[in-house]
């Protein structure tokens, strides 16, 4: 019995990260960091994670907000939170709105939402946003290295 | 003791059906904690699933959509097959609250918090095809952008941020100081 107890413990444990969560309520919060591009921050494409936010990666966050990429708030403790809407609009259309805010430090109440190993934010209002924070670009130049054209550096 | 095997068994499931697929098909992109996964989901409006906010036609583009596997697991989708910063959007959009089969890569370090890569798509009774509208759908968002080379060059919407902010998104004097000092 004790054996039936402590795999059915296990069983409650395993399942609790793997599988279905309903919809649930909500936690306001107030979060402020920058919104970046999840695609090269997680997948290490164009190398690690500090070379793809900020003003180095200012043009790539341009280019996959517009492709539809997911969007993702980076607060400075390195939490990043998904951002599924802004203001009531939708993240993944390449809004102007959205492109607008690409490498902004913002700062946003919001709705968080967690679901399996994610948070998810419903930012409801953009109480701040402080521009570009980050000059990555004096470490990193620009990532991708072809972010300006060869039309504009004159190469 | 076989009680509890098969229980243990049964909680392994939903886990096993994300793990490394030896029946992938998906290329390798070389990205960080990438693990090949092939397997069948419902393609889902993230908001919709996490909030029960349900967009009409599942936000008709404008909202991310993920896939909820069998297990109940719900995916973020941040990418499609295609090389050049193309969205899975376009691709999922018309299949959404269907189930599919898809082929890709979990991407990022952190378990349970993996990202996916869509490469393949199997629509019931289908073969597969490859996860790849996202620029058809782009030039039939845009019919009216002339000239050659990729999308995201000539994109109005691009263009007209980076023309206000510059490549840096710092504004003009920092870019041109950047491009003086570095080209």
């Amino acid at each position: 019995m004790k054996f039936l107890a402590i795999a059915l413990a296990l069983v409650g444990f395993t399942l609790s990260g793997l599988t279905a969560q309903a919809a649930s309520e909500p936690m306001r919060v107030t979060v402020t960091g920058e919104i970046m591009d999840t695609w090269c921050y997680y997948s290490g494409v164009m190398g690690g994670p500090d070379a793809v936010v900020g003003s180095a990666h200012h043009t790539c966050a341009v280019w996959c907000a517009a492709g539809g990429i997911p969007i993702g708030l980076l607060t400075e403790e390195g939490e990043v939170y998904l951002v599924l809407e802004i203001e009531g609009e939708g993240t993944a259309g390449g809004s102007d709105t959205v492109l607008d805010i690409q490498s902004d430090k913002l700062t946003a109440d919001a709705l968080l939402y967690e679901r399996d190993g994610f948070k998810y934010l419903v930012v409801e209002k953009v109480v701040a946003n402080a521009g570009i924070t980050n000059l990555s670009h004096d470490d990193f130049g620009v990532v991708p290295g072809f972010a300006i054209p060869e039309s504009v550096t004159g190469g | 003791m076989k009680k509890i095997l098969l229980i243990l068994a049964v909680s392994y499931l939903p886990f096993k059906a994300l793990a490394a697929d030896a029946e992938s098909q998906a290329r390798s992109w070389n990205l960080t904690g990438e693990e090949k996964a092939r397997f069948s989901a419902k393609v889902v409006d993230i908001l919709c699933e996490v909030s029960g906010k349900c967009a009409e036609k599942c936000g008709a583009g404008s909202y991310q959509l993920g896939l909820l596997t069998e297990g109940g697991k719900l995916i973020p989708v941040n990418k499609n097959g295609q090389t050049s910063f193309n969205g899975a959007v376009s691709d999922l959009l018309p299949l959404c609250g269907k189930t599919v089969e898809v082929d890709g890569l979990l991407v990022g370090e952190e378990v349970p918090a993996k990202l996916y890569q869509i490469q393949l798509i199997k629509q019931e009774g289908q073969d597969w095809a490859k996860a790849n509208r996202h620029t058809k759908d782009w030039k039939e968002k845009f019919p009216d952008v002339d000239g050659k080379g990729p999308w995201f060059r000539r994109d109005p919407r691009v263009l007209s941020i980076l023309e206000k902010d510059g490549y840096l998104g710092l504004g003009e004097e920092a870019d041109k100081k950047f491009i003086e000092e570095n080209y």
